[in-house]
């Protein structure tokens, strides 16, 4: 684990380059409405993360933790509201938000089946703008972190759920964004994927970046929460 | 790093992507390539048949139907291949990845076209390779200009690539339709006989598509065979479809990706 918290915390200093007051989250009055339905999956949505903190949210399946989670992440847009990153928002800097933000979605989709594991890592950190100078390290850093290093060479449709699972993490934490959002991010993993899983949370977290856990119920988890959220009726509530 | 670099860096991450997936099948570059060697060798003993009077002789049919195989493959490159791959990426997840990264979706797919499109390019050149090798097709030396032209001619494409791309986007499904397009256009642009056989009524069509302008061009490139116009008045219809084209496509893309996002069904499938 050790340089991987370090590593996190260089690069969430390389690009937090606004005012200290200036929180890493905020969302205001986020809406949203799926057709079809009658109410809104999200009814003004409020919500502002700190520097290093480590929020949770909770939720019976259906309340809308995903949809938020989505459009924290830019994936999808807000019928009304605003989200932004550092003061970045994702409708008038797209890149510059993406830059800011990872997500790891629910389930084991979003690798590419016949490439290797280092494969995977060097695209993701192509695709994330990691300088050539320090690509090599932050993927070691990203493989160390999950403890990958035996897997590298290996494809990922011959990795077992779990190592799967330690592989999408690895993306997620690899470019150390200010903001990482994990949906539901301990299906699949054993005790070890765990251990492995709550050190980068706390390594992100001491480097000044925040995260978002999502999941129905967030019992026993191994590390602090600073911050626990719950979705009812498409209202966030401060548990 | 700079824009320019981290732009170069993330498109040669697609190219690896696309080059180390291809290769994992290990027969799939061999059976395509045989397959095309198989139409050439199809219409090499077809064109043994060929006694008419647009063309001189058989070889000379011969010749005019290589070249339309081979750059057949870069328009089913064109309006397939990327259009696939979009709709393979949007069932694996993996297309997730790309809308949630600073490169983003745009950029994306269109860097994703370049593998496809020099796979084609070096298709069409074994195609013709073959052809001249075995069956002793006349290849002339400004068969070396056909080169840039043929990638002048995949641009030309890409624009129809991004149309089809944005389409499986915000509808998820429009293989059937590309099917038919490709098969439309190989009959009117003239890849298995000459524009001039079709009934007045449709011959517009040659000059609303750059197909028959890059196959006329090619065709007198590689094989020497005489065109309507100029060369060079080709290679601008070519220009033209790209600077016509190419914005519509972009813009089309992104209406696309901004309207999936909206909607929330951009990871839909």
């Amino acid at each position: 684990m050790i340089g991987a918290g370090t590593s996190a915390a260089a690069t969430a200093d390389q690009v937090r380059t606004v005012a200290p007051d200036v929180p890493v989250l905020r969302v205001e009055a986020v809406t949203k409405k799926w057709r079809g339905r009658d109410l809104a999956t999200l009814r003004a949505v409020d919500l502002v993360l700190h520097d290093g903190r480590i929020a949770a949210l909770a939720g019976e399946n259906g309340a809308g933790k995903t949809t938020l989670l989505r459009i924290l992440a830019g994936l999808i847009t807000a019928d009304s509201g605003r989200v932004s990153v550092d003061g970045v928002s994702p409708d008038t800097d797209a890149s510059g938000y993406q830059r800011r933000v990872s997500f790891v979605p629910a389930g084991q989709t979003g690798l590419y089946a016949r490439l290797t594991v280092d494969f995977h890592l060097d695209f993701c950190a192509r695709l994330m703008y990691v300088p050539r100078e320090s690509r090599r390290r932050v993927i070691e850093a990203a493989a160390e972190r999950f403890d990958l290093h035996e897997l590298r060479a290996q494809r990922v449709d011959r990795l077992s759920m779990g190592q799967r699972q330690r592989v999408r993490l690895a993306l997620g934490f690899l470019p150390a964004p200010r903001l990482i959002l994990l949906d539901e991010p301990a299906n699949s993993l054993d005790t070890r994927g765990n251990e492995l899983l709550a050190h980068a949370i706390e390594a992100h977290a001491a480097g000044g970046g925040s995260l978002i856990w999502c999941a129905p119920t967030v019992d026993n988890l191994p590390f602090e929460l600073d911050e626990l959220y719950s979705l009812r009726a498409g209202r966030l509530i401060d548990r | 790093m700079t824009a320019v670099a981290a732009y170069a860096d993330a498109t040669v991450g697609f190219i690896k992507r696309d080059v180390t997936g291809f290769l994992s099948y290990r027969l799939r570059f061999v059976s395509q390539i045989l397959g095309t060697f198989f139409s050439v060798t199809l219409f090499y003993y077809i064109s043994r048949l060929i006694t008419v009077g647009t063309f001189k002789s058989p070889d000379a049919y011969f010749a005019f139907v290589v070249v339309g195989i081979a750059i057949m493959s870069t328009l089913v490159t064109s309006l397939s291949a990327l259009p696939a791959r979009v709709r393979q990426e949007l069932v694996a997840g993996t297309f997730e990845r790309v809308v949630l990264s600073p490169f983003g979706p745009v950029a994306g797919i269109t860097a994703a076209v370049l593998f496809p499109m020099l796979l084609a390019l070096l298709e069409a050149t074994l195609t013709i390779g073959f052809a001249a090798a075995v069956f002793g097709m006349p290849i002339r030396a400004t068969a070396v200009l056909a080169i840039p032209t043929a990638f002048l001619t995949s641009l030309s494409f890409v624009p129809f690539a991004l149309l089809a791309s944005a389409s499986v986007i915000v509808a998820k499904q429009v293989q059937t339709g590309i099917g038919f397009v490709v098969t439309g256009i190989s009959l009117i642009s003239g890849v298995f006989f000459p524009v001039s056989l079709l009934p007045s009524w449709i011959r517009w069509t040659e000059n609303v598509q750059p197909f028959t302008p890059a196959l006329n061009l090619l065709r007198h490139l590689i094989a020497g065979a005489p065109m309507d116009g100029t060369a060079a008045g080709a290679l601008l219809k070519l220009v033209a479809f790209i600077g016509i084209f190419a914005p519509l496509g972009w813009f089309a893309l992104r209406w696309a990706i901004r309207t999936s996002q909206r909607r929330g069904t951009i990871i839909e499938y």
